[in-house]
């Protein structure tokens, strides 16, 4: 069963139970490391302070100030989710006749485009807070002079575009490869299997380096797509 | 590259995937505040505080030290000054005191010394008055003892009326 049907709206089982996953190892992994909160870190807090301190850090870097410190609570959720959602498929990926059950969200890209929406929406609705309607499309679309207007309403979509695909396209691609050096190693037999198993290691442990790094660059752009709403433009 | 989402597209846009994600991403945002973010980020910021307080309060006795040794300085040359003083002071004292004493004994000494020649003077005078009684006396019984022997009776009669005489024109002169 690849979809089903309820209220009217279709949902792909894969996609649900991966976020369901990805959900349960996020709030796992903050529910056990914050367990003894104490004025002396030791041993989870410091992992959950460092990680704080990692995203706050992205967030600092592009927008210092009041305006950043309400930022930090979603970059760090989304630095997290989107990490665990990326290692998620290369630890288990279950497929039944063809059909998957568990992979990583983020290699699809119905979800990284939602995420890279929800990003976008919070930047929008931030500069409209920020500099009322008129304040906001002014800054947005008429900076550094009206011309650009064009321009720059490309540009939003290019950004909505690239903020997901990117995303998608280096998590599914990791996946793609897992399965071909899966595949390669039963074709054959035995041989086949002891010529694909280091590759599949080595691949494995590249892609957990770029699910990290892709995790630290979504965050990243985020940021900056938020800053550039809410920071008035020289 | 598009190919699962006009897959999507073909099957019906997955609508419900985009809804599960963005609810199942509020949701965890909640849960991570509660769980994580406001008690970690609040001990970050208790934290924080407490290092700069900390960080004044230690200033604050590094001050209180340096004002204290400052003061501990100030009191060891005062107390080196004070001995000083009181040393000074012993010895003017001791002089003082020597210089009353000598003093005192020179005046002792001569007011023995007078005293003594004084008493001599009055022995000295004693011993005068007494040896005049006693020649005196002496000649007396020398005069006594040769007027004896020589006067006789007309000597004395003359002797007396002489005498009378004399205390006859004693009265008249007075």
């Amino acid at each position: 069963m690849d979809s089903f049907q309820f209220l009217g709206l279709t949902f792909h089982t894969a996609n649900i139970i991966s976020i369901t996953i990805a959900f349960i190892l996020v709030f796992a992994f903050i529910f056990f490391l914050s367990r003894k909160i104490s004025m002396k870190p030791t041993g989870g807090q410091n992992i959950l302070e460092w990680v704080i301190d990692f995203t706050n850090g992205i967030v600092r870097g592009q927008l210092p100030g009041r305006d950043g410190s309400q930022l930090g609570l979603f970059a760090f959720t989304l630095f997290l989710f989107v990490f665990f959602a990326n290692q998620l498929g290369l630890f288990l990926q279950v497929a039944v006749n063809g059909v998957d059950f568990v992979k990583s969200p983020t290699a699809d890209p119905v979800i990284t485009l939602t995420m890279a929406m929800v990003t976008l929406a919070l930047a929008h609705f931030l500069g409209v807070i920020k500099f009322g309607f008129g304040g906001y499309v002014s800054n947005s679309y008429l900076k550094p002079f009206a011309a650009l207007l064009p321009i720059n309403l490309v540009e939003e979509f290019t950004n909505l575009l690239t903020l997901a695909l990117r995303l998608y396209g280096n998590i599914f691609a990791g996946e793609t490869l897992l399965k071909l050096i899966g595949s390669l190693a039963f074709s054959h037999g035995l041989p086949t299997m002891i010529v694909a198993l280091p590759l599949e290691i080595a691949w494995q442990g590249f892609s957990v380096f770029i699910g990290a790094i892709q995790a630290y660059v979504f965050v990243t752009l985020s940021t900056v797509y938020i800053s550039r709403k809410v920071s008035a433009e020289e | 590259m598009f190919s699962p989402l006009v897959l999507a597209a073909e099957k019906g846009f997955d609508y419900g995937d985009m809804l599960f994600y963005m609810v199942a991403f509020v949701l965890l945002m909640w849960l991570v505040k509660i769980f994580a973010w406001k008690p970690v980020t609040k001990m970050m910021n208790d934290r924080a505080t407490k290092i700069a307080d900390d960080i004044d309060s230690a200033e604050k006795s590094r001050a209180d030290a340096e004002t204290l040794a400052a003061q501990r300085q100030d009191a060891l040359s005062n107390s080196h000054q004070e001995a000083a003083t009181i040393v000074a002071d012993a010895k003017d004292a001791g002089s003082k005191q020597r210089e009353q004493i000598i003093t005192n004994a020179q005046t002792d000494a001569q007011k023995l010394r007078e005293a003594a020649s004084a008493d001599i003077e009055q022995q000295r005078q004693d011993a005068l008055v007494s040896a005049r009684k006693d020649v005196a006396d002496l000649s007396i019984e020398i005069a006594s003892k040769i007027i004896h022997k020589q006067l006789n009776a007309d000597d004395q009669t003359a002797l007396i009326d002489s005498y009378i005489e004399g205390l006859g024109k004693d009265d008249q002169t007075r």
